[in-house]
C-alpha cells in the first residue's frame, strides 16, 4: 500500500539506522502498518485519519527508533536524544581523528621528525583530542537530556520530511569530509600558521601568512570555522534540502562572507618576505605566479566568496525546486 | 501519587519481566509479529506492536529466534520461530518461573 504519510513516517524512523538493518526494518514496518490498517478498516480503503491513528499508536518516529536501538535507555543520555547523540559523537570523533592525522603528517614532513616522534605525538594528540571531543558532546547532551531541551520542533505528522529520492539526498560523506576539512583548517590556522603554504627558503620555512597578523585575527578564523561546522552539521542531520537547510545555509554563508571580508582585508596579512622570495625565483615566464601571490589576499577572498555564493544558490534552488 | 498510579507502575514492571518468556513460548511454530500481538491481546496480555517488533529483532540478534520472509500469498511478512538455543533458554526460564510463581503465590495467600 503506497501512502505518502506512511512513507515519510517510516523514513523518519529508519533514516538513522544502520544500513544493514534499515531495509529489513522498513519492510517489516510497512507490513505492520498494513496489518494494523486492515484490522482497523477491514477491506475498506483507509482514510487519512485512520492512517494517522495507526501511526500515533506506534509512537513518534524518535520513540520507535529508540525502541529498535539496543543501547537506548542504558546510558546517561536516553531517548529521544540518544540517536542524535550517537550520530554527533561519531561525526565529532571522525573529524577530530582525521584532522589530527592530517595535521600530524604535515608537521612530520615540515619538521622532518623521526617516525617514532610523529607516532608518539600523534597518539598523544589523538587521545587528548578525541577525549575532549567526546567529553564536550557528552556533557552537552547530558545537559539537554536532564533539562529536557527540545532538539528541533515537537513531533507533528504534518512536519514529517518527505522521503528524498537518492539523487536529492545530501551525501553523508560529503558533510563529514567538509567538517573534517574544517577541523584541519582550524588546527593549521590557529595552532600552526607558520607551516601554511610555507616555502622552504634558505634553511628555514618562510610562511605565506604573516604569523603575527594572522594570530591577531584568530577570532575571525574561529568564527569562520564554527559557521562552517554548524552548516554541515545541520545538513548531516537533515540529509536533504529543505527550508531549515536553506535558511541555515543563507544565514551561515552570509555571516561567513562578512567574516571572510574582515579577515582577508587585514593589511599586511601576507608575509612580505614570502612575496620577495617568490618574486626572486619566479622570473620570466613564471612571473604571473608571483603576481598571484602578490594579490593573494584578494585572490583567496575571491575564491571563498565564489564558493559561498555558489553553495547558497545551490541550497536555494534545490529547496525551491521541491 | 495516588495508589492507582502506583499499581499501574507495578503491573507494567511485572509485565515487562515476563514478555520475553511469553514471546519465546508462542513461537514454537513460525508466526508473524502482528499475529502474535493479536494472540496475546486475545488472552488479555496487552502488548504494543511497537514493543514486540523491536523485541523480536533483538531476540533474533541474540540467536534465540530465527526469521524468514514469506511472500507467497499477497503481502510479504516476516515469520519468526524459536531456535534450539531459544528453546533451551525458554525451558530453563520456565522452570525458574514455575518455582518462583508457586512461592510468590504461597506467600501472597499467607501459606508461608
Amino acid at each position: 500500500m503506497k501512502n505518502d504519510l506512511i512513507d515519510r513516517y517510516i523514513y523518519a524512523v529508519t533514516k538513522r539506522m544502520n544500513h544493514r538493518i534499515r531495509d529489513d526494518v522498513q519492510k517489516e514496518l510497512y507490513a505492520l502498518v498494513e496489518d494494523m490498517l486492515t484490522e482497523r478498516c477491514g477491506n475498506a480503503a483507509p482514510a487519512e485519519k485512520d492512517i494517522r491513528i495507526v501511526l500515533t499508536e506506534l509512537g513518534t518516529p524518535q520513540e520507535l527508533y529508540a525502541k529498535y536501538d539496543e543501547n537506548s535507555g542504558r546510558s546517561l543520555i536516553g531517548p529521544p536524544y540518544y540517536g542524535t547523540y550517537k550520530l554527533v559523537t561519531g561525526i565529532v570523533l571522525a573529524c577530530v581523528a582525521l584532522g589530527m592525522t592530517v595535521s600530524g603528517l604535515i608537521i612530520h614532513f615540515v619538521e622532518a621528525q623521526l617516525w617514532y616522534e610523529t607516532l608518539l605525538s600523534w597518539i598523544s594528540m589523538m587521545w587528548s583530542g578525541c577525549l575532549q571531543g567526546f567529553a564536550i558532546v557528552t556533557i552537552l547532551f547530558a545537559f539537554f537530556c536532564r533539562r529536557g531541551v527540545q532538539l528541533g520542533e515537537p513531533f507533528n505528522f504534518d512536519n514529517l520530511p518527505p522521503v528524498p529520492k537518492r539523487t536529492e539526498q545530501i551525501s553523508r560523506w560529503e558533510c563529514v569530509f567538509s567538517i573534517a576539512f574544517c577541523v584541519i583548517f582550524l588546527v593549521l590556522f590557529l595552532a600552526a600558521p607558520q607551516y601554511i603554504f610555507g616555502y622552504w627558503g634558505a634553511e628555514k620555512i618562510i610562511p605565506l601568512f604573516d604569523v603575527d597578523v594572522l594570530q591577531g585575527c584568530w577570532y575571525l578564523i574561529l568564527i569562520y570555522g564554527v559557521l562552517d561546522i554548524v552548516r554541515e552539521t545541520v545538513r548531516l542531520l537533515e540529509r536533504q534540502y529543505n527550508r531549515k537547510v536553506m535558511l541555515t545555509t543563507l544565514v551561515t554563508n552570509s555571516l561567513s562572507v562578512v567574516v571572510a571580508v574582515l579577515w582577508l582585508t587585514k593589511p599586511n596579512l601576507i608575509n612580505g618576505e614570502f612575496i620577495t622570495h617568490i618574486e626572486q625565483i619566479m622570473e620570466g615566464d613564471a612571473a604571473f605566479i608571483a603576481e598571484v601571490f602578490v594579490n593573494f589576499q584578494l585572490f583567496f577572498l575571491g575564491i571563498i566568496l565564489f564558493a559561498l555564493v555558489l553553495d547558497t544558490v545551490e541550497a536555494i534552488v534545490k529547496t525551491l525546486k521541491k | 501519587m495516588n495508589t492507582d498510579e502506583i499499581v499501574q507502575g507495578l503491573v507494567l514492571e511485572l509485565r515487562r519481566g515476563t514478555l520475553i518468556l511469553l514471546v519465546l513460548s508462542q513461537l514454537k511454530e513460525p508466526m508473524y509479529g502482528y499475529n502474535l500481538v493479536k494472540k496475546l491481546n486475545d488472552r488479555e496480555i496487552p502488548m504494543d506492536a511497537n514493543t514486540l517488533y523491536p523485541l523480536m529483532r533483538r531476540l533474533e540478534g541474540q540467536g534465540l529466534l530465527k526469521s524468514q520472509w514469506e511472500t507467497g500469498e499477497g503481502k510479504p511478512r516476516k515469520y519468526y520461530q524459536i531456535t534450539p538455543e531459544g528453546q533451551e533458554v525458554l525451558e530453563k526460564t520456565k522452570e525458574y518461573w514455575s518455582r518462583f510463581a508457586t512461592n510468590v503465590n504461597a506467600m501472597l495467600e499467607g501459606e508461608i
